[in-house]
C-alpha cells in the first residue's frame, strides 16, 4: 500500500507543510481573495470585481512609484553587484587577518538595523552640517540638499542601498571565488594571460552562477525596495516619497494605502501586481539562464 | 447507598458551582488595561506622571492592572488598525484627531457618548467646547475625549535677529513684515526659514496665514476639497517668494533645529514640542530665542495650525472600566499636572485656566496660537482621509515653488487632482 509505505515521509514533510499553509498559502490565497473586494480589515468584505486593479493601474502614485522603481533597478543592481565584486575580488587577494577584516568590515553595514542606517547617512545627507557637505565645502563646493533636491535624491537612496548591500553579496561571491580551482589561474598564467584576461577569460565565467543568483535576488529585493527611502524621507502612513514623490516606490504606496488610506482590498491588488512583476522578471531571469547554457 | 451518592453528586455540584463562582468574581475583580500612549510620554518625567495617574486610578479601583505602552505615530495608527480586525485593540489608547475617522470606520473606537453624559455636569463643562465637539461628528456620538493640544508657533531666534538689524522686542504683526524681516536676514547671509513645501502640515500653517478653515480641509459630502483657487494661489507665491530664503530642510529636520541653535536660522514655524530642545541649547550654549504668533495677512490675523492628541477607548467587555481610566486622567486635576510638566497646552480648559498654568509662557502663547490657528484637517470623524491627499498637497506646492507651475496654474491643478483623489 504506497499510502502506508510513504506515511513516514509524508509525516516527515507534514511539519513544514502546515506551516507553510498556514504562513503563506493561507495569507497569499486570502490576500487574492481580497484583492477584489472593498475591505477595511474589519468589515464584510464587498465584491467589486477588479475594480482595485483598475483604480491603482490608474493612479498617478503607481505611474510615479513604477517609474522611480525602473530608473532605481537600472542603476542600483548592476552598479551593486560591480561595486560587490570590485570588493570581493579585493578582499580575495588579502590573505589571513587583513582578508578577515576587510570581509567583516564590508559586511558590517549588512547587520546595522536599516532605521540606524538611515540616521547614520542622514546626517551624512544634512545640508550645511552633513559629514557629505563639510568635504564639499573644502573643495568651495555649495551645500547640496541631497535628500530633498529631487535631482540628487534616487543617486543618494542608491548610495545608501549599495553601501548597505555590497557586504552582502561580496560575501556570496567570495565563496564563488574560493571555489574556482587555482589550476585554472596556473594554467593561464604559463600560457600568458594577464591579470585582466584572467578576470574575463576565468573569473567572471566561473563566476556565472553564483552572479546569476546575485542579479536575481538583487532584482527581486530591488523591487520591493521599502525601509531605506522610507526612512530617508521620514516618510509616515499620511505621507511618503519625500519632495514631489521622488523617493516613491510601489511597497511604500502599498503601505499608505493599506494603513493610511484603510483600503487593505486595494492594497492587497497592489500586492498581486507587484508579485505578478517578480514572478515575470524571476522567470526571464531564469529563461535566459537556461538559454544561455542550452548555446 | 443511593441517597448517598446523590447527596454527594450534589455535593460535587456545589462544590464546582462556587469555585466557578468564585472564580468568575476573581475575573470580574482582576482586570488588566492595555494603554497606548505617545512614545514621548512614555520616557522621563512624562512616564513617571503617566505611572502616577495609573497608581492613584488602580489604588481607587482595587483588582485593575494597567499596562502602559509607548508607540511611535505609525505604531499606533498599524497597531490599533490591526488590533481591531485581530478583537485586540489596546483597552484605553491616543491617536491624532485626523485619523480617528479610520479607527471609527474599522471599530476601534466605541461611541463614548453615554458613558460621558454620565459624568458629573461640573466633569463634562471643563472640556474645551470647540475640542469636544470635534469629537463628535453627529449630536449623539462621541468617539473621543481631546487630550493634548498644539497651536503652531513662530520660534525666533534673536541673535539672527539682531545680527539682520532687526529689532526683535516687536515681533511681526503682518506676513508683509515677516516677509521684510526674512529678505533682511538673507541679505545679512543667514537662513531666514525652513522650507515650508516639504511637510503638509508647514503648507498648512502658510495657507493659515491666508487663509482659514472654513477653505481648508474636507467636504465630505461632496467628497471634494475644501481649499480655495484663490487662496491657494496666493500662498504658492508665498512658498515662490521664500525660494531664495529657505534652508532647504524641513520644519521637522534635525538639520533645520541645528542652524537654528547655531544662529544660522531666524524663523521655525513648528509646533510646542520644539521648545524643550531649543530651551536647552539656551542653558548650554546660550541660544536666544522666543516664540510668538505666526503672523497673517493683516493685522489681527495668525496663521498656523491646531489639532488635538485624543484619548479613545476600545470597545469590548473592559469599555466601562477603560473610560473611566479615561475620563480618569483628561480630568482637571491630572490635565494641570501634566500641563505643568510638559508646558503642554491641552483640551481642558478648567486645567488651562488653572493661573500656575495659565501663567507658564508657552502655554499662555500655546493657547493664542491654538485660538487663532486652523484646524489641521477639519471635519474629523467624517470620512477616512485618502493615502494621496497629503502627498499631492505637498507635491503640488514644491512642483510650483520649484517653477514647474506659476502659482494660479499650481492651485488650478492641485484642487482638481485632490478632488480626483477624493473621489477614488
Amino acid at each position: 500500500m504506497p499510502f502506508r509505505r510513504y506515511l513516514p515521509h509524508y509525516l516527515m514533510i507534514a511539519p513544514f507543510m502546515v506551516l507553510f499553509a498556514v504562513f503563506f498559502l493561507y495569507p497569499i490565497l486570502s490576500g487574492l481573495y481580497y484583492s477584489f473586494h472593498d475591505w477595511n480589515g474589519v468589515r464584510v468584505p464587498e465584491f467589486v470585481g477588479a475594480a482595485n486593479y483598475t483604480k491603482i493601474l490608474a493612479s498617478r502614485d503607481f505611474s510615479r512609484a513604477m517609474g522611480n522603481l525602473f530608473a532605481y533597478i537600472a542603476i542600483t543592481v548592476p552598479l551593486g553587484i560591480l561595486v560587490a565584486l570590485g570588493l570581493a575580488l579585493l578582499v580575495d587577494s588579502f590573505t589571513g587577518r587583513w582578508s578577515n577584516f576587510f570581509r567583516n568590515a564590508y559586511f558590517m553595514p549588512v547587520v546595522l538595523p536599516a532605521f540606524l542606517a538611515a540616521t547614520i547617512w542622514r546626517w551624512i545627507y544634512a545640508p550645511n552640517f552633513g559629514l557629505l557637505n563639510i568635504v564639499l565645502g573644502w573643495f568651495g563646493i555649495p551645500s547640496v540638499n541631497f535628500l530633498n533636491d529631487t535631482g540628487t535624491m534616487l543617486y543618494a537612496l542608491i548610495a545608501v542601498d549599495i553601501w548597505v548591500s555590497a557586504g552582502f553579496n561580496m560575501v556570496i561571491i567570495l565563496a564563488g571565488l574560493k571555489n574556482i580551482p587555482t589550476e585554472l589561474y596556473e594554467a593561464a598564467r604559463l600560457d600568458g594571460a594577464s591579470k585582466r584576461q584572467q578576470l574575463f577569460h576565468i573569473t567572471i565565467p566561473m563566476l556565472w552562477p553564483v552572479l546569476f543568483f546575485v542579479l536575481t535576488y538583487g532584482l527581486i529585493s530591488a523591487m520591493q525596495v521599502f525601509d531605506k527611502p522610507w526612512l530617508l524621507t521620514g516618510s509616515s502612513f499620511t505621507s511618503y516619497g519625500g519632495r514631489r514623490n521622488a523617493l516613491l516606490f510601489p511597497v511604500m504606496d502599498m503601505m499608505g494605502r493599506a494603513f493610511g488610506g484603510v483600503k487593505f482590498g486595494e492594497a492587497a491588488a497592489y500586492g498581486f501586481l507587484l508579485t505578478i512583476a517578480i514572478v515575470v522578471v524571476t522567470g526571464v531571469m531564469f529563461g535566459l539562464r537556461a538559454w544561455s547554457e542550452r548555446r | 447507598m443511593k441517597t448517598t451518592k446523590a447527596f454527594r453528586a450534589a455535593l460535587t455540584a456545589a462544590t464546582a458551582l462556587i469555585a466557578v463562582g468564585f472564580a468568575g468574581a476573581a475575573m470580574a475583580e482582576d482586570v488588566t488595561l492595555e494603554y497606548w500612549v505617545y512614545s514621548d510620554f512614555a520616557q522621563g518625567d512624562a512616564l513617571a506622571m503617566q505611572q502616577e495617574f495609573i497608581k492613584e486610578f488602580t489604588d481607587a479601583h482595587p483588582g485593575v492592572t494597567i499596562n502602559i505602552s509607548g508607540k511611535g505615530d505609525d505604531d499606533l495608527t498599524a497597531g490599533q488598525v490591526a488590533g481591531a480586525a485581530s478583537g485586540t485593540v489596546p483597552d484605553v489608547y491616543m491617536n491624532a484627531q485626523s485619523v480617528g475617522a479610520q479607527l471609527v470606520d474599522v471599530g476601534a473606537m466605541a461611541n463614548i457618548y453615554s458613558q460621558f453624559m454620565a459624568l458629573p455636569e461640573e466633569q463634562r463643562a471643563q472640556f474645551d467646547k470647540d475640542a469636544l465637539a470635534s469629537c463628535m461628528p453627529k449630536p449623539d456620538e462621541l468617539y473621543c475625549l481631546p487630550y493634548t493640544g498644539f497651536g503652531s508657533m513662530l520660534f525666533r531666534n534673536l541673535t539672527v535677529l539682531e545680527k539682520a538689524g532687526i529689532d526683535p522686542t516687536t515681533p511681526p504683526a503682518t506676513w508683509a513684515e515677516w516677509y521684510d524681516q526674512m529678505q533682511k536676514v538673507k541679505a545679512a547671509g543667514m537662513y531666514a526659514i525652513p522650507d515650508e513645501t516639504l511637510v503638509f502640515n508647514s503648507i498648512a500653517e502658510i495657507y493659515a496665514t491666508t487663509g482659514n478653515t472654513e477653505t481648508w480641509g474636507f467636504d465630505w459630502a461632496n467628497r471634494k476639497t475644501r481649499i480655495d483657487e484663490a487662496t491657494m494661489t496666493t500662498v504658492l507665491q508665498k512658498f515662490v517668494d521664500m525660494v531664495p530664503l529657505n534652508t532647504g530642510t524641513s520644519r521637522n529636520d534635525q538639520a533645520t533645529k541645528d542652524l537654528f541653535i547655531s544662529n544660522q536660522l531666524a524663523f521655525h514655524t513648528i509646533g510646542p514640542w520644539v521648545n524643550p530642545t531649543y530651551d536647552e541649547a539656551a542653558k548650554a550654549s546660550g541660544l536666544k530665542y522666543d516664540f510668538v504668533l505666526i503672523p497673517g495677512d493683516t493685522a489681527g490675523k495668525t496663521g498656523g495650525i491646531r489639532s488635538y492628541e485624543i484619548v479613545a477607548v476600545a470597545p469590548g467587555k473592559n469599555q466601562e472600566l477603560a473610560f473611566q481610566f479615561a475620563a480618569f486622567i483628561t480630568e482637571k486635576t491630572q490635565m494641570a499636572r501634566w500641563a505643568k510638566l510638559l508646558a503642554r497646552y491641552n483640551a481642558n480648559a478648567a486645567a488651562m485656566a488653572d493661573p500656575e498654568v495659565s501663567a507658564l509662557p508657552l502655554i499662555k502663547v500655546s493657547v493664542d496660537a491654538a485660538h487663532g490657528a486652523m484646524e489641521v484637517a477639519a471635519p474629523y470623524f467624517v470620512g477616512s482621509i485618502p493615502s494621496c491627499y497629503n502627498s499631492t498637497v505637498i507635491d503640488y506646492a514644491s512642483a510650483t515653488a520649484d517653477g514647474d507651475y506659476t502659482p494660479a496654474e499650481g492651485a488650478k491643478e492641485m484642487i482638481a487632482a485632490l478632488n480626483e483623489c477624493m473621489a477614488q
